[in-house]
């Protein structure tokens, strides 16, 4: 199935703005970012920490927060787009 | 209505279209860029996520304060010192809830909009850090 990952802010600049990704039935929203990750340590080094995604890593998924610690329960469906992005700062 | 845009706001003009025949206060809050040392400052959004979630606080703050009208509007892009940031404009009967209103519209879009301020400074560029716990 195909996934959309949008990544905002320092992600971007180590992820990308956008990339469409091909990843098998099943996949949670935090395996999508362990494969976006897999080719770049700079990218890896900004979502992990170990296993473990950062505590500052904040998700989305269809433009709904999702919360971190449940990113690995949170299977996907095709077509879905998935957002990434450290912390807000607007105003 | 809520709006991102790179464009410069007409403040006049928003402050014009609040009113209402029933309006007894107008507030507004204008953020703008400070001088921190900085050359310019870099706002980016995830639109897609930022307008829905400014249209779920306008409606939040219009029902909670009995706002009369509700109008944010947010730039993008690179700006400058003294450049205009954030522009929200409320009206209702009394200053009281206007008052309130306004600020926590822009507590709330500080809180949780997906938009991101980068200050480009001589020496190189930092993303600003967020204040407010995101989960």
């Amino acid at each position: 199935m195909k996934v959309r990952l949008k990544a905002f802010a320092r992600f971007r600049e180590v992820m990308g703005s956008e990339q469409d990704l091909e990843v098998p039935e099943g996949t949670s929203l935090k395996g999508v970012l362990v494969l976006a990750a897999e080719g770049s340590d700079k990218a890896r080094e900004a979502l992990f920490s170990g296993d473990d995604l950062k505590e500052y890593v904040v998700l989305m998924r269809n433009r709904k927060r999702v919360v971190r610690a449940d990113a690995d329960r949170e299977i996907l469906s095709d077509g879905d787009e998935v957002a990434v992005f450290p912390p807000v700062a607007g105003g | 209505m809520i709006t991102i845009t790179r464009d410069d706001v007409d403040i006049a003009a928003e402050i014009e279209a609040a009113k209402r025949d029933t309006t007894g206060a107008v507030v507004t809050f204008l953020g703008t860029v400070r001088d921190d040392g900085i050359e310019a400052l870099e706002i980016e959004a995830y639109e897609d996520a930022s307008l829905p979630e400014m249209q779920r606080i306008e409606q939040e703050a219009i029902v909670k304060f009995n706002l009369q009208s509700v109008n944010i509007i947010h730039r993008v892009g690179s700006l400058r010192i003294r450049d205009n940031i954030l522009l929200i404009v409320v009206s209702g009967g009394h200053r009281q809830e206007a008052f309130a209103g306004c600020e926590y519209i822009l507590e709330r879009i500080k809180q949780s909009v997906p938009i991101w301020k980068k200050e480009v400074r001589k020496d190189g560029s930092i993303w600003v850090e967020e204040e407010h716990p995101q989960e």
